[in-house]
């Protein structure tokens, strides 16, 4: 009987002792494909390599910020799209939380996009003043993104730029990103003509043949007016979507906590060929963000096991085997 | 494997067939003590495991997708002409009342009101209330929400009271109905969005306002069953001894002694019609339900607020109106 205790005892301590090494450590898991699997991901190395104790808080771009800046969890945070959250640039400033890695090495893709087979047939529509020569020719329909996207703002300031409804393009604000989504979707079913903002790594853009239109040069100051929802409509001018800033983000707590945390995920950082073709395999899979993860560790296990500690890598390691 | 013993102990492993490579995840990597207390349960994804010729849960959903994609053509055949009408009346309401000047509007509004409810003080916060509206520059927005909740209510009466009548007339249709109109008030609204988004076209009203029109029009159909129910079986047989037919019974006995109830029914309706204007904004509708969304999805919390508050006014106003008209109503029954 008191064997039984002795060892209970033990078992509890050594448990307990490896869950200090970490301690508790919350995750913000983004809404949507990507930022789930990632999320996924961050939570099984942490929990199995690290030896944390993990908690996966489901919650979105703006809500995961603003706890961040009122109450500076969760700890850990990836695949925050900033143009969509401008407050982080203020909490980054202050201190109070490291953009540890980027998120996808080429940056977030943004833009607007027509249907592949209208753009094949039209080779016109690749440029936004063919788009405006031609309104008909996309449907006269402008696929708007739903307020709270930073991608919002900035369409705001470009249709009036380039004056859509003036030549003939209703713009269409959608109510949210499924929304938005299910209208590529049912456009490319029916065949009809699709004209709109979509955003990327996402497995719509690799599912569906859309070609993107040239809004001109990217002009990263004019974008970043475009960009800033106080700025003045008169300094309001065309330029194309610069790749989005979209970053992992740790708070400076836990980088002074947990130190060998922080250290992987700045190191976390996935090719947007990886991201693309992992979404693209679970869309087709009907897979679970858990299986996507599953996925990344086992078909690239040698990029993420180089972004662990030894320790970590040996652990993750072993269990993939 | 929890199960593999049993499909071997029953020689069936070879109708089994082998695993072909069901997607890992990572919770099957995850390593995990297991004992006889963890035993799981025999569903769909555990004898999957143990025996490929099951289907996994996921086949399960995915069948279910593939079906009501299968049917999809032929519900969209019958159901676009006949939701087409819809889409007009919204788009008309919607073009019709923001067109008007708010100087026309309001008191055409208030006078309305006036009429219908007989009581000045009831007009007067109906003028207070768009007063409030114009100053905050929500005025647009509350006449788009309204334009919508005028178009789904009026259709809900439209089909909710025969429906409602229908099954007051029968115990089987009552019976038949019920589930029905318990999973429409119940089951989630994102759940039955979802086959609308896509059964029609996105950009059209019609998506939204059905989305309305199904989760409001519950209670005037329930509201409507039980008034008729409700009128006294003493009342109906001395109106069966006057020699009234079945027509004359409905119409000019039963259903404006039932009038009190189907008015409660219609004000629930309209209630639960504002109650949805968030949710149908995430499919595009205008409104206040857009500001609403924007300060969720941006976190502004004055201007979440501010919107909601508008919506509440719009309720208590239609609340008050429609209470006020019943009362009026009830009166001219007495004298």
């Amino acid at each position: 009987m008191y064997k039984i205790i002795g060892a209970g005892i033990i078992v509890a301590a050594s448990t307990a002792g490896s869950a200090q090494a970490c301690g508790e450590v919350s995750v913000g898991s983004m809404g949507w494909a990507s930022g789930e699997a990632i999320s996924a991901f961050v939570a099984f190395t942490l929990e199995q390599g690290y030896g944390c104790d993990v908690t996966l808080v489901p919650t979105d771009t703006v809500p995961a910020v603003t706890s961040l800046a009122e109450n500076g969890k969760p700890d850990i945070i990836p695949e925050i799209w900033v143009n969509s959250a401008t407050v982080y640039n203020g909490l980054e400033d202050e201190g109070k939380v490291i953009s540890a890695s980027k998120t996808f090495a080429n940056g977030g893709e943004e833009g607007w996009w027509v249907s592949g087979a209208l753009a094949e047939a039209h080779p016109e529509l690749l440029t936004i003043e063919g788009v405006l020569a031609n309104p008909e020719l996309v449907g006269n329909r402008f696929n708007n993104c739903p307020v709270g996207w930073g991608c919002r703002i900035v369409n705001d300031a470009l249709k009036v730029v380039f004056d859509l409804e003036g030549n003939g393009i209703e713009v269409f604000d959608h109510g949210s990103g499924a929304n938005l989504a299910a209208s590529i979707a049912a456009a490319d079913e029916s065949g009809e003509p699709w004209f709109g903002y979509y955003w990327g790594p996402t497995a719509v853009l690799g599912k569906y043949d859309l070609a993107k239109v040239s809004l001109g040069e990217v002009d990263p100051a004019q974008h970043a007016i475009n960009q800033n929802a106080d700025a003045d409509p008169a300094d309001f001018g065309p330029s194309d979507f610069p790749s989005a800033r979209v970053v992992n983000a740790v708070t400076s707590e836990l980088a002074s906590t947990a130190p060998e945390v922080a250290d992987f995920i700045g190191n976390m950082e996935l090719p947007n060929s990886v991201v693309s073709s992992m979404l693209a395999w679970a869309e087709e899979n009907g897979a679970s963000a858990d299986e996507a993860a599953a996925w990344l560790l086992t078909n690239h296990t040698d990029m993420v096991l180089s972004w662990m500690s030894d320790d970590a890598a040996e652990k993750i390691g072993s269990l993939l085997n | 494997m929890a199960y593999e013993g049993l499909f071997k102990f029953l020689g069936l492993s070879e109708a089994c067939g082998t695993n072909s490579g069901g997607l890992i995840s990572l919770s099957s990597i995850t390593p995990k003590e297991s004992s006889a207390w963890d035993i799981p349960f025999p569903s769909l994804d555990t004898l999957n495991e143990a025996c490929a010729a099951f289907p996994r849960t996921r086949d399960f959903t995915a069948g279910l997708e593939d079906g009501f994609l299968y049917i999809r053509p032929a519900l969209r055949f019958v159901l676009d002409p006949l939701t087409q009408p819809l889409s007009w009346m919204l788009e008309f309401t919607l073009n019709s009342f923001t067109n008007i000047h708010w100087w026309i509007f309001v008191p055409i509004l208030v006078l309305l009101c006036y009429l219908l409810s007989k009581s000045a003080k009831i007009a007067s916060l109906v003028l207070v209330s768009f007063l409030f509206l114009l100053f905050v520059d929500y005025y647009v927005f509350a006449i788009e929400t309204l334009s919508i909740i005028f178009v789904c209510t009026v259709i809900c009466v439209l089909f909710g009271v025969p429906i409602g009548i229908w099954m007051s007339r029968s115990d089987r249709v009552q019976n038949a109905i019920i589930p029905i109109l318990d999973m429409l008030q119940t089951l989630p609204t994102f759940v039955y969005l979802i086959p609308l988004i896509f059964l029609f076209n996105i950009t059209e009203p019609k998506l939204y306002g059905l989305a309305i029109i199904l989760y409001a029009i519950v209670p005037v159909i329930r509201l409507t069953n039980l008034g008729i129910r409700l009128v006294d079986k003493d009342i109906m047989e001395a109106v069966t001894a006057f020699g009234l037919t079945s027509q004359q019974k409905l119409w000019k006995v039963q259903v404006p002694l039932a009038l009190p109830n189907i008015m409660a029914g219609v004000n629930q309706t309209i209630m639960m019609s504002l109650a949805m204007v968030v949710i149908a904004s995430l499919v595009s509708a205008p409104g206040l339900g857009t500001l609403v969304l924007d300060g969720i999805n941006n976190l502004r919390l004055g201007v979440g607020f501010l919107a909601g508050f508008g919506i509440v006014l719009i309720a208590v106003m239609l609340d008050r109106v429609s209470k006020a008209a019943l009362a009026q109503i009830d009166k001219s029954q007495k004298s």
